[in-house]
């Protein structure tokens, strides 16, 4: 079982197939490149061997959307399996998904579904990290979900769920400073609360994203540039955590990569100046 | 107090069913009411999905059209929740989908367009392997090819069509006008399948599809001649069968091939 935590990586990516070529023939300055584990669950073709191209030269995390780790149904061990055989393929720093579940009775409704934050669901999902903390043989690492919808049964907050989840589990955290920006918009608490329950040292990587604001909700679409308060809030996170990887996730209306890396700049920029020289990470060799 | 698996199961019933239970488990906040937060949920879902079958049959939207294709999506959300762990495969079944759908009964090229485009979607992220060289086979010893067996790249598909959906196909990727819908006299056959990086597919003759057919199931290189020879005449067989093959391994469309010892009494290759 690995224990240690994982490195520093630096300024990150999503690898979206749009900028595969981009990629390989630039060598552009981004430290390493987050991939979603079930778009690469395949047989072959370009996508895995774009993908092993992309790892020769750079560190890769891997982060899943359908293991659906809160759901009351069964794992599918079937998807399990696939997980470990890509991350034995792949090396990832670390390997994360959303604490969310995305379906029961054997459907997948392909979305990051909320639960209730009761002791009886943080039981639940406690029992369900160790197991996948056990079967993958290393820590996983639990993202917080953008939600739309709070329960009448909750007792207790997000961040109180999440920290005790980590506490009880040692599973390693991926702070979604946008996830958190978005939910304290739509359920009314304080982003700041949230952070300063965060406990500091789980936190292995932060994703940083757009949105889509409806007047009276905001939704987590992924599809636009980073807005000036979600940065702001990226700001508050840095200094709460430290140097902590960061990575812009866009899933939709995907830019030119040039644009990605100038979000990412901003987001050096801003780490930089909330900690000096303690932001720059080395370029590392992702082969090692 | 509800436990998770009741209140999942509440939960999965408003997405799928529009089923309101849910609703008296979930808040308002201050700014919007439930049942409009809990609506992101279900439009999301269904908007997800649609993305989805829109990127998988780009073709079926473009010759059906906006609308019709719209109606089409929703039908199939509604009647094929997803059992799958990526929505890579969730249209797996919309070919089958439309060819039961009483609305394109009249339309059987639909149903042939949906399976074209599954199909080099499936080639395209399909097994790899290495295409067999012609330099390769040119080693064989010439007394050796009637036991000549072959392996068909493992992307390869072979699909018979009975409309001329594969034309209409080719107008719409390359963005022309596509030709009205027929039925075809004969049926065509197709194979899909996976050269490099991309995903192609190619008419064949009703001899060759017969010979790739057999070829396809292990069948010797001496049979296959024999069989070509009883297609369509014994002049030139060989050499049909022969050019037939040649094709197939320039293409990139078998992999390796194996030599069999010929039983006794096996016709051998003039």
């Amino acid at each position: 079982m690995i224990t240690e935590k994982p490195p520093y990586l630096g300024f990150g990516l999503g690898l979206r197939p749009q900028h595969y070529q981009e990629i390989l023939d630039g060598n552009p300055a981004i430290d390493w490149f987050e991939i979603i584990s079930e778009n690469y669950m395949i047989e072959g073709g370009q996508p895995l061997y774009m993908l092993d191209q992309v790892r020769e030269r750079y560190p890769i995390v891997m982060h899943g959307v359908s293991m659906s780790i809160a759901s009351t149904a069964p794992f599918d061990m079937d998807y399990l399996r696939a997980l470990k055989a890509l991350a034995k393929r792949l090396e990832p720093k670390w390997i994360s998904d959303h604490l969310c579940w995305t379906g029961v009775h054997g459907v997948n409704l392909h979305d990051l579904l909320p639960i209730p934050y009761t002791h009886e669901a943080l039981a639940h999902v406690v029992d369900r990290v160790n197991y996948v903390q056990d079967f993958l043989g290393r820590p996983f690492t639990i993202e917080n979900v953008s939600s739309y919808v709070t329960f009448a049964q909750s007792e207790m907050s997000e961040w109180e769920f999440v920290n005790e989840l980590a506490r009880r589990t040692g599973c390693w955290l991926l702070f979604d400073v946008n996830n958190v920006y978005v939910s304290a918009f739509n359920h009314g608490f304080s982003s700041i609360d949230f952070l300063n329950g965060m406990p500091r040292d789980q936190v292995v990587q932060f994703h940083v994203a757009g949105h889509s604001h409806e007047e009276t909700h905001i939704i987590d679409t992924h599809d636009h540039p980073v807005c000036d308060e979600v940065w702001d809030f990226y700001r508050e996170a840095v200094a709460y955590f430290g140097p902590v990887s960061t990575m812009i996730e866009r899933d939709d209306n995907i830019p030119p990569l040039a644009e990605l890396v100038d979000e990412l700049n901003h987001a050096r920029s801003i780490a930089g100046e909330v900690l000096g020289t303690a932001a720059d990470a080395p370029r590392l060799v992702a082969a090692e | 107090m509800k436990s998770l698996k009741e209140i999942q199961d509440e939960f999965q019933r408003g997405i799928l069913a529009g089923d309101d239970a849910i609703l008296a488990d979930v808040n308002d906040s201050g700014k919007e009411g439930r049942k409009v937060l809990f609506g992101v949920y279900r439009y999301g879902y269904v908007a997800r999905l649609g993305e989805i079958l829109g990127e998988d049959y780009e073709q079926v939207h473009a010759y059906l059209g906006d609308r019709a294709f719209a109606n089409l999506v929703k039908a199939y959300i509604a009647g094929n929740p997803s059992d799958q762990r990526s929505v890579r495969w969730f249209g797996r079944h919309m070919a089958a989908f439309i060819a039961k759908s009483r609305t394109f009964a009249e339309h059987p090229e639909v149903a042939e367009l949906a399976t074209l485009e599954k199909a080099l979607a499936d080639a395209f992220d399909g097994p790899d392997a290495e295409p067999l060289r012609l330099a390769e086979l040119a080693e064989v010893a010439p007394e050796a090819w009637p036991g000549l067996v072959f392996t068909p790249h493992p992307t390869a598909i072979r699909l018979t069509f009975a409309t001329n959906a594969a034309e209409i196909w080719s107008a719409l990727k390359n963005e022309t006008a596509p030709p009205t819908p027929a039925k075809l006299p004969e049926p065509q056959a197709l194979l899909v399948w996976r050269e490099g990086f991309v995903a192609h597919f190619k008419p064949l003759s009703t001899e060759e599809a017969m010979m790739w057919d057999e070829a396809a199931k292990g069948v010797r290189f001496s049979v296959l001649c024999e069989m070509v020879a009883t297609f369509a005449g014994e002049d030139e067989a060989e050499l049909r069968a022969a050019s037939y093959l040649k094709g197939w391994i320039d293409l990139g469309m078998l992999t390796s091939f194996v030599v069999l010892p010929c039983p006794d009494g096996a016709q051998t290759l003039s």
